[in-house]
């Protein structure tokens, strides 16, 4: 497949040039398995947040959407307490809007744009989405709580070294 | 700042093998691309078509090389004979199958295989150039073997097997040039010797175990499509006359209704066109069954029922008939072409419930059959010269996938799907074969009907005697008795039929003898692809234009591959002007319809939606 070649270039581009906010690498032996991380943007309640994330690169990628999961908990109304992700370019045509031009960093940066962007009319989280709609607040609260709870939002530590270490976003790190 | 390349992080835990064989992995995948860039159009072309070009990363620059040379060479042609004998019952269905997958990747093909007493014989014929694609699997049965209960005399008799050839069949002409829509056309000829008349039912029964099988395979693989209509008589007894000649069931069915048919027919046979013919609408399906009733003999029992003259009671028959000499073993060829025929010619593929089949006589005993369903169409036609019998079918599917751009597994969904749909077709072939017989041995007394039942199958209770409802004055030799017989059965046959539809479908034998039975069931048990090709045809692919790359291009790199391009690269241009690599993009148009960057229709005149 073009799997490998097209990974070992994605992989190659996101560690020289890494979107802001985003990084991605190779998890261990399997080249389809990556480990990635974003980080919460500024301004959103997910700010100083270092998410954490899996993907499963298949083997028909790039032809098939790779299959991106957060690992770190994240309230947020298009992402279930699983971790999946509700989002159009992770899903294959024609239901989805994958197609062979993204790339793992444009799907990582269009996650984090979901993350401080949510789209409560196609909710994961049914609740979490009235909540966002109607209690804007009560959501905001309780998203940057899970943040500083889970995703090391300042104070929390064990992440963001590494992260510092990519040259992240200068929004990213508070 | 601990981790400063993340990359590293990964591959700094591999183990050096691992990463050797990733290493080794990424070069073959150099190579594959550098080969796929190097190649012209033409081999381009020819080898994707060919499903040649195996998984990047897999397959060595040399293999690739080798099977360029190959295909580009043409056919190893392996001697028939070579394999002969060594399949075993059970391998026989799956080697074949096995075959048969990879037959599209190594271009000509011979294979043999011998299974009790049928020896087969598969040819598979790739047209690189026009990309069309021809198997044919010949059965011969052999009486002398394998058939304890014959006679001795008969079996020596039958020791000699008679092949037919495939090349007489008119069935292709070729129209290679048109290339629109792709079709498959399949063709199935059964090809029966006439054997003077011999035996009675008894042998047939004994001898083909195996072809009772087969008609019960066949009946599985029709019924999917059309369940009711298919209860393909599973007695072969009641016909034992020899003459040869239409079916009275044709006669009747032009009385009761004639409509006409386009007649697209059949280059296939040749004799077919030309011939004034009736035809006959049925359009009914309950019509289809009065009509088809009388019709419906197993095509095997035919086969062999020819061969015996004598209207066999029951299952003593044979003794009386062994006397006759010069029986030949029947030979089934079936012969399945993949072509292109021009666009749009059938395109009703929504029209699931049509059916529609019609008879035509010809005076040179040539009938043709004809049916149509939801994007297929069948023509089934019979014809007689010098005592053999030819049958042929052919199926039109549209198949918008025939695209092997390789490396996709959806390929082989296609393939699968195709060759159901033919071994479909196959299975009303037999069903034309079954009918043909009944009609034709004008025997089929009221006596016989209930041994045969006996005889067949577990099923075959059900069976009642089939008589043409409607004798024809056309009819052939067939004492007018018999006709009033069928009259009267008719009415029930119907209903006798369902029961024994629904049975035998599900019923067969398991233990499956023809190879290509088995790859019937095979391709049936693989039913649930789903049939709604999302990408382009390999057509609608070539069409877009392409060109060479040249240094001074402005946009450098493949989004599909995010590979920079090189000079002399392939690439292909889509309506919105994005191009990419030929063989990256072609893969992703096999089964998507929208521009991977701008994600517009690729296909302007919109026969498939675009995906927004």
């Amino acid at each position: 497949m073009q799997r490998q070649s097209r990974l070992k270039r994605e992989l190659q581009l996101l560690s020289t040039e890494p979107p802001s906010g985003v990084s991605c690498w190779q998890a261990g032996d399997r080249i389809d398995e990556l480990k990635a991380q974003v980080v919460g943007a500024v301004g959103s309640p997910y700010e100083g947040g270092v998410f954490r994330l899996e993907i499963m690169v298949p083997e028909r990628y790039p032809f098939e959407p790779p299959r991106v999961q957060f690992v770190t908990p994240i309230y947020h109304p298009n992402i279930d307490s699983a971790g999946r992700i509700c989002l159009d370019i992770l899903k294959p045509p024609p239901k989805g809007a994958w197609r062979p031009a993204l790339s793992l960093s444009s799907v990582l940066t269009s996650i984090q744009l979901l993350m401080s962007e949510p789209n409560p009319e196609d909710p994961l989280m049914a609740d979490i989405a009235q909540e966002y709609k109607y209690h804007r607040a009560a959501y905001i609260a309780t998203a940057r709580s899970w943040t500083q709870k889970h995703a090391g939002a300042p104070g929390a530590t064990h992440k963001r070294s590494g992260q510092e270490g990519e040259g992240l976003p200068p929004h990213g790190i508070p | 700042m601990e981790s400063t390349d993340p990359t590293g992080k990964g591959s700094a835990e591999q183990s050096d093998s691992q990463r050797q064989s990733q290493m080794d992995r990424l070069d073959r995948e150099e190579a594959f691309y550098q080969f796929v860039n190097n190649l012209n159009e033409e081999d381009y072309r020819l080898m994707r078509d060919n499903n040649l070009l195996g998984t990047p990363g897999e397959i060595t620059k040399e293999e690739l090389l080798r099977r360029l040379q190959q295909i580009k060479e043409g056919p190893p042609q392996q001697n028939a004979e070579e394999n002969r004998g060594e399949a075993t019952e059970d391998s026989n269905g799956d080697s074949i199958i096995d075959w048969l997958n990879s037959v599209r990747q190594t271009g000509n093909t011979t294979r043999s295989g011998q299974r009790g007493n049928q020896s087969w014989r598969a040819v598979s014929r790739t047209n690189p150039n026009s990309g069309d694609f021809r198997f044919s699997l010949e059965i011969n049965v052999n009486r002398s073997t394998g058939n304890p209960n014959l006679p001795p005399s008969e079996q020596s008799e039958g020791s000699g097997v008679e092949n037919m050839e495939l090349t007489n069949q008119g069935e292709a002409e070729p129209e290679p040039e048109v290339e629109t829509e792709p079709e498959i056309v399949a063709t199935g000829e059964n090809a029966v010797e006439e054997p003077a008349p011999q035996r009675g039912q008894r042998r047939a029964r004994s001898r083909s175990p195996e072809l009772r099988r087969i008609r019960s395979r066949y009946d599985r693989s029709r019924s999917p499509f059309n369940p009711t209509v298919e209860a393909p008589s599973r007695r072969a007894q009641h016909n034992s006359s020899q003459t040869v000649d239409v079916s009275p069931v044709e006669a009747e069915g032009s009385s009761r209704t004639r409509q006409l048919v386009t007649a697209y027919i059949t280059n296939s046979t040749p004799e077919t066109e030309g011939s004034s013919r009736t035809r006959q609408h049925v359009t009914a399906r309950q019509q289809i069954l009065v009509a088809d009733s009388p019709i419906q003999s197993s095509m095997l029992s035919n086969s062999e029922t020819r061969n015996s003259p004598q209207p066999p009671s029951a299952e003593t028959p044979d003794n009386a008939d062994a006397t006759g000499n010069g029986q030949r073993p029947p030979t089934i060829v079936l012969d399945l072409q993949v072509r292109r025929v021009r666009p749009g010619e059938y395109r009703q593929r929504d029209s699931i419930a049509n059916r529609t089949r019609s008879r035509s006589q010809t005076p040179n005993n040539t009938v043709t059959y004809e049916s149509e369903r939801g994007g297929f169409r069948r023509t089934f036609s019979r014809s007689e010269r010098a005592g053999v019998r030819t049958y042929v079918s052919t199926i039109r599917i549209p198949i918008r996938r025939i695209l092997n751009t390789g490396l996709s597994e959806t390929t082989s969904v296609a393939i699968q799907t195709m060759l159901r749909q033919i071994m479909t077709g196959f299975g009303e072939l037999s069903y034309f074969m079954y009918s043909d017989n009944d009609a034709e041995p004008g025997t089929p007394a009221a006596g016989s009907p209930p041994v045969a039942a006996g005889v067949e199958t577990q099923n075959s209770a059900t069976v009642a005697p089939r008589a043409p409802p409607a004798p024809e004055p056309v009819e052939p030799p067939n004492p007018p008795m018999e006709a009033d017989n069928g009259s009267n059965d008719v009415s029930t046959s119907g209903t006798r039929r369902e029961v024994r539809n629904t049975r035998g479908s599900v019923t067969f034998e398991e233990s499956g003898s023809l190879p290509f039975l088995r790859l019937a069931q095979f391709f049936l048990l693989n039913e649930d692809d789903d049939d709604q090709p999302r990408g382009l045809t390999k057509e609608q692919i070539d069409n877009l234009s392409t060109r060479n790359y040249g240094e001074n291009d402005a946009l450098k790199t493949c989004s599909v591959c995010i590979t920079e391009y090189t000079e002399g690269n392939k690439l292909r241009k889509l309506p919105c002007s994005h191009e990419y690599h030929v063989h990256c993009i072609d893969r992703w148009l096999s089964e998507n319809s929208t521009c991977p960057i701008c994600r517009r229709a690729v296909l302007v005149s919109g026969n498939r939606e675009s995906v927004v």
